[in-house]
């Protein structure tokens, strides 16, 4: 049969097909039998299956992908590595109001904001960068995190729900502020040019912070993250993506807070952004 | 007439070569390491002599090391599937403690498994021991033949092996040697998948994806399993979603990031890779070809 002339839509659901039956073992002449595709078309199916997965069986759309386009030099962009690679500096329209002018040196920022890249590039090395660009480069880079609605599990009836109401409701029902209630993790970000881990932490509106770094952190670097948090007033961090119960570092420090309860998010369980 | 498919043309000479066995051996028996291919060689042994069990029993050379979800389902399935399982752990290994991290991987391989081997092939005076070994996994792999002879000392000799022509075996041996017999030789890690799919076998859970806290080594994602695990200073696990390819003890073997969670995700996955899954243990890069040398000793 000629497919030719076969619609786009008719022609994958075919390829699809022939994919399936070459996974269950049939010959290439048997699964041209089967769905009427040449054997070259379902060769062309099977290589494509194999090098790119199902995704790729389709006749791919043609054009060139949203936000393909490359707006920041690479200057910049090395610039933006750099500073997510250092501890972060402070900025200080982030300072809380509470604090007294000679205690605010002292505080380390728990991780780079958009507004805190922009204004150290804007300070340090003159680069007039908005805060917009600096989380578009984030999305391109695999560094955008979204943050869970960690909320909307209150009245869930799953495996999450049921975790959110024991293990966070208690802590999170006793803060008033939402400042208060923090969220974040640690993961691997799969970059193409970079050994890449993030800590990263959603403060209130989902306010996304980072640091980025080039090894697994260790346990100075998350306390680093967690004493600047608790400095800043945060009462309860979510967190997920580390086993923190094995550093004794951390869990001594975590049992000398009276007040900064960290809750980890169990492995495996799937939290919604 | 429909042909047979690849998977059931092999099926069928796994079949014949344990059918052969069985008829020519006079104890023979099934080496489980719990893994996928064990799995497999597991299953088309209940297919070769249903209705009734294989008529002999399972093996597991045990270190001690391996991953507890491994010795879970060991246990499950010799529950289900009614077989005689046999544990061996070298007690002179026990005794001095060999571990993967006061010892290294060559000495606890060499004292846990090579030795431990072949101590319980001696002590039940098995004649003919099943293994689930794969020519795709590792070059010396490939060169073996199916029926692989040793000697009285459980030593193979690579450039002293029997022709397999037409798939006919020459099962004679001397009294004392003993033969380690290769099933699944034929297939590859593909074949395995799919066959696994198929006929949906049991597998342990590792081999599909889900976040585990590893620590990096050498290059490697070494699952923290137990509290055995000695971390570096400071070092602080991290959950990341992988899998296992192959199983083994699990400070010696490496796991692959990875999200595929169900079979027809780890088939994609198989086929888009271009290393050996082999690649993940440690004990097969300790010295060059060292799988070869471990195999002359009487490793399996």
């Amino acid at each position: 049969m000629s497919t030719k002339h076969l619609s786009p839509e008719f022609l994958n659901e075919r390829r699809k097909q022939a994919v399936q039956l070459r996974l269950d073992g049939f010959t290439i002449a048997v699964v041209s039998q089967q769905t009427g595709l040449s054997a070259p078309t379902v060769s062309a199916a099977w290589k494509a299956f194999r090098e790119g997965g199902w995704a790729a069986v389709p006749v791919k759309p043609r054009g060139r992908l949203k936000g393909q386009a490359n707006v920041l030099s690479a200057d910049i962009q090395a610039l933006l590595w750099q500073a997510l690679f250092q501890q972060p500096v402070q900025v200080p329209d982030q300072v809380p109001s509470q604090w007294a002018e000679e205690e605010k040196p002292r505080l380390i920022e728990p991780g780079w904001s958009s507004a805190g890249l922009a204004d150290w590039l804007a300070i340090q090395h003159g680069v007039a960068l908005s805060q917009r660009a600096v989380e578009h480069w984030w999305e391109a880079q695999g560094l955008k995190h979204e943050p869970w609605k960690l909320s909307a599990l209150a009245t869930q009836r799953s495996q999450q729900g049921r975790w959110f109401r024991t293990a966070v409701a208690p802590h999170f029902n006793k803060l008033k502020e939402a400042d208060q209630r923090w969220q974040g993790g640690v993961r691997h970000v799969a970059h193409p040019t970079k050994s890449l881990f993030q800590i990263y932490l959603h403060g209130p509106r989902g306010r996304l912070l980072m640091r980025c770094f080039e090894s697994p952190p260790d346990a100075q670097a998350y306390l680093s993250v967690f004493a600047a948090l608790n400095a800043y007033g945060v009462k309860a961090l979510v967190f997920h993506g580390a086993l923190l119960t094995a550093s004794p570092d951390i869990t001594d420090w975590l049992a000398q807070q009276a007040s900064f309860f960290l809750v980890p998010v169990p492995a495996n369980l799937a939290l919604s952004a | 007439m429909t042909s047979l498919t690849h998977l059931q043309r092999l099926e069928a000479e796994s079949i014949q070569i344990m059918r052969e066995v069985v008829a020519e051996a006079e104890n023979p028996v099934m080496l489980y390491s719990v893994g996928k291919d064990s799995a497999v060689m597991l299953h088309l042994a209940r297919k070769a002599f249903a209705p009734g069990p294989p008529p002999f029993p399972l093996l597991h050379v045990d270190t001690r090391w391996k991953f507890r979800a491994m010795y879970e389902f060991r246990d499950k399935m010799a529950e289900e599937i009614g077989m005689d399982l046999l544990v061996h752990i070298n007690p002179e290994g026990v005794e001095k403690d060999i571990n993967p991290f006061t010892h290294g991987s060559a000495i606890h391989t060499d004292v846990m498994k090579t030795e431990g081997l072949k101590q319980a092939l001696d002590k039940y005076g098995f004649d003919a021991a099943f293994g689930g070994a794969r020519r795709d996994e590792e070059k010396s792999r490939a060169k073996e033949r199916v029926f692989s002879f040793r000697s009285a000392q459980h030593r193979w000799d690579p450039k002293n092996q029997r022709p397999e022509l037409w798939k006919l075996y020459n099962t004679r041996k001397n009294p004392k040697e003993s033969i380690r017999v290769f099933p699944i030789s034929n297939w590859t890690e593909l074949d395995i998948w799919q066959y696994i799919h198929l006929q949906n076998i049991p597998i342990v859970p590792l081999y599909y994806s889900a976040e585990r806290p590893v620590v990096e080594r050498d290059g490697a994602l070494i699952m923290v399993d137990d509290e055995r695990m000695p971390l570096e200073s400071g070092e602080v696990p991290m959950m990341r979603k992988v899998r296992f390819r192959t199983l083994g003890c699990y400070p010696l073997t490496g796991a692959v990031e990875s999200d595929a969670d169900t079979l027809p995700a780890i088939i994609q996955e198989m086929l888009l890779t271009k290393t050996s899954e082999r690649q993940g243990r440690v004990i097969d890069h300790d010295s060059a070809a060292s799988m070869e040398k471990k195999k002359q000793e009487g490793y399996f």
